[in-house]
């Protein structure tokens, strides 16, 4: 359990940061919304008629910006695309900070196995999402029913975090499985946010172009877009069954990489 | 020049590899306009039947995306934010590197003197990112060009231009952040957060007001909107980039002579 709260504590101040940005997105976004009902209807039939390539081109594509649930439906990819970085960086930085300090002899001669390691050191970075999740999750419920104007929103609000916290942990254990295999310590960090980054491009693209549909299966960030799940109030069960397998299978290989690791010291 | 040169060596896959995705981006984006070329003018068709303020509203958008440059400079927010990040991961790096990665003492003992090392750094910092938007601009150019007979090249040019500066303005401030830190652990973890706080505070436009917060983030300087309609940039806001460059950079220099690096 040392280990566990020793990185609870390092991760502290971090965290504090994140939730902030995170706050200030939220507060923001909705604020922007804000000026954006009251200039009419008439812009709202206006946006029902575009084309769907002009819209997925201004970013809203599938989405009702009029209403408040749409408007979130599109603040939304920027705060999955916020959350992923945390959880990319903290996923890869909590295995191999370690090493890149030089502070793994240290700690790999206390009397506990690697895989006891991993697992405090998992559960440690598990526990930062969680909170950054619920913190997300709260001030959404506290912001966003400002602005719904009797637009019942707990169920849309709870659904889309919870999608969220999904690609948290994609992003978290992909992140952790990079730094566990990667040769240098000091790269698994950017690896792991060159993968993420990667991955958000590609959902940008498959946005623009309809043809490009089929990569959708390359992104997280697609898997639970903010338009489908809003359609039909759920996820698509292939890409929870895909999270999961991902999920499953970065902490296998992490604590099978981590535990062989030739660590340099 | 060892330094100098150490440091291009040293950075040249990186910058490769941006240049390359940022270069590929952009012109998979611009391949698209011809499909909504189409689009739009069906659409400019439906907007004649709204009333006067719905025009208004949408009319500027619409009037953008018409054109090869303003259908670019949509997606260009994207590209900007991407080179921002390259260019505080240079910036942080360049000396950040050094002294978290403990090979600080071995430059250091060299008979160069602490100013050297860094206008050198800063130099090399400064021609991948030239090297960056030399590879875009060149492999967009002909892209957009292809795309239809009404490409103006020079406004082009003047938006692509941006970026150029916005990287420039990150790198110094990551140059800065690099010096002044008591040891930088990770790189990306410092230039990941720092350009998306960055790129938050300008979304912040709603609550502060879009005036005032302008000053706040160099995303904000270099406004498309303005651009596009008057082929120039802002006077003031020039003066801003520069002042933040000038000061940024003049700041890494005073801090490093001083800088107590410690060994290992």
């Amino acid at each position: 359990m040392n280990v566990f709260w020793r990185e609870l504590r390092a991760n502290r101040k971090s965290l504090i940061w994140w939730c902030v940005g995170m706050v200030l997105m939220i507060y923001a976004g909705m604020a922007k919304y804000a000026a954006y009902a009251t200039s009419g209807t008439s812009i709202a039939d206006l946006m029902k008629q575009m084309p769907a390539s002009l819209s997925a081109a201004l970013g809203f594509a599938g989405l009702d910006v009029m209403k408040a649930s749409g408007f979130y439906g599109m603040l939304y990819l920027y705060l999955l695309l916020m959350v992923a970085i945390h959880a990319a960086l903290l996923g890869a930085n909590i295995l191999a900070k370690e090493e890149r300090d030089h502070t793994s002899e240290f700690l790999m001669v206390k009397p506990a196995s690697r895989s006891r390691i991993v697992t405090a050191k998992l559960a440690a970075a598990f526990v930062n999402v969680t909170v950054l999740n619920l913190v997300s999750l709260g001030l959404s419920f506290a912001v966003v029913e400002q602005y719904a104007a009797g637009e019942n929103m707990t169920d849309e609000i709870l659904l889309l975090m919870g999608a969220m916290f999904i690609v948290q942990l994609v992003f978290l254990f992909l992140g952790s499985a990079i730094a566990a295999v990667g040769k240098r310590p000091r790269s698994a960090a950017s690896l792991a946010t060159t993968v993420m980054l990667v991955t958000y491009v590609v959902s940008i693209v498959v946005d623009i172009n309809k043809n490009l549909g089929f990569l959708r299966y390359l992104t997280p960030f697609k898997y639970f877009a903010a338009a489908p799940v809003l359609d039909r109030m759920g996820y698509e069960p292939v890409f929870v069954v895909l999270s999961a397998l991902i999920i499953v299978a970065s902490v296998v290989v992490t604590y099978l990489a981590y535990d062989r690791r030739d660590l340099k010291l | 020049m060892n330094v100098f040169l150490q440091e291009l060596r040293s950075q040249r896959r990186s910058t490769l590899i941006w240049s390359l995705s940022l270069a590929a981006f952009g012109s998979l984006y611009l391949l698209l306009f011809g499909a909504i070329r189409n689009d739009i003018s069906a659409f400019e068709d439906v907007l004649k039947n709204f009333p006067p303020v719905a025009q208004a509203a949408l009319g500027f958008v619409i009037g953008t995306l018409k054109t090869v440059s303003g259908f670019y400079a949509f997606a260009f927010t994207y590209i900007v934010l991407c080179g921002a990040i390259q260019a505080a991961n240079l910036g942080v790096g360049a000396i950040g590197r050094e002294i978290g990665g403990s090979t600080a003492d071995f430059l250091l003992t060299k008979p160069r003197a602490r100013w050297s090392i860094l206008a050198q750094k800063a130099l090399a910092v400064l021609v991948l990112l030239v090297a960056t938007n030399v590879v875009l601009l060149a492999v967009t150019i002909p892209v957009a060009a292809a795309q239809g007979p009404d490409f103006d090249a020079g406004l082009f040019v003047l938006l692509s231009a941006t970026m150029f500066f916005v990287q420039v303005i990150f790198a110094s401030l990551g140059l800065l952040y690099g010096v002044a830190a008591k040891k930088v652990k990770s790189v990306v973890a410092v230039s990941l957060p720092g350009v998306f706080a960055f790129y938050i505070v300008g979304l912040l436009g709603a609550v502060v007001g879009e005036d005032a917060i302008r000053y706040f983030t160099p995303f904000k300087y270099f406004d498309i909107g303005y651009i596009l309609k008057n082929a120039a940039y802002e006077t003031g806001f020039c003066l801003v980039a520069v002042a933040v460059v000038v000061v940024a950079v003049g700041a890494s220099f005073a801090v490093f002579a001083k800088k107590d690096v410690q060994a290992l």
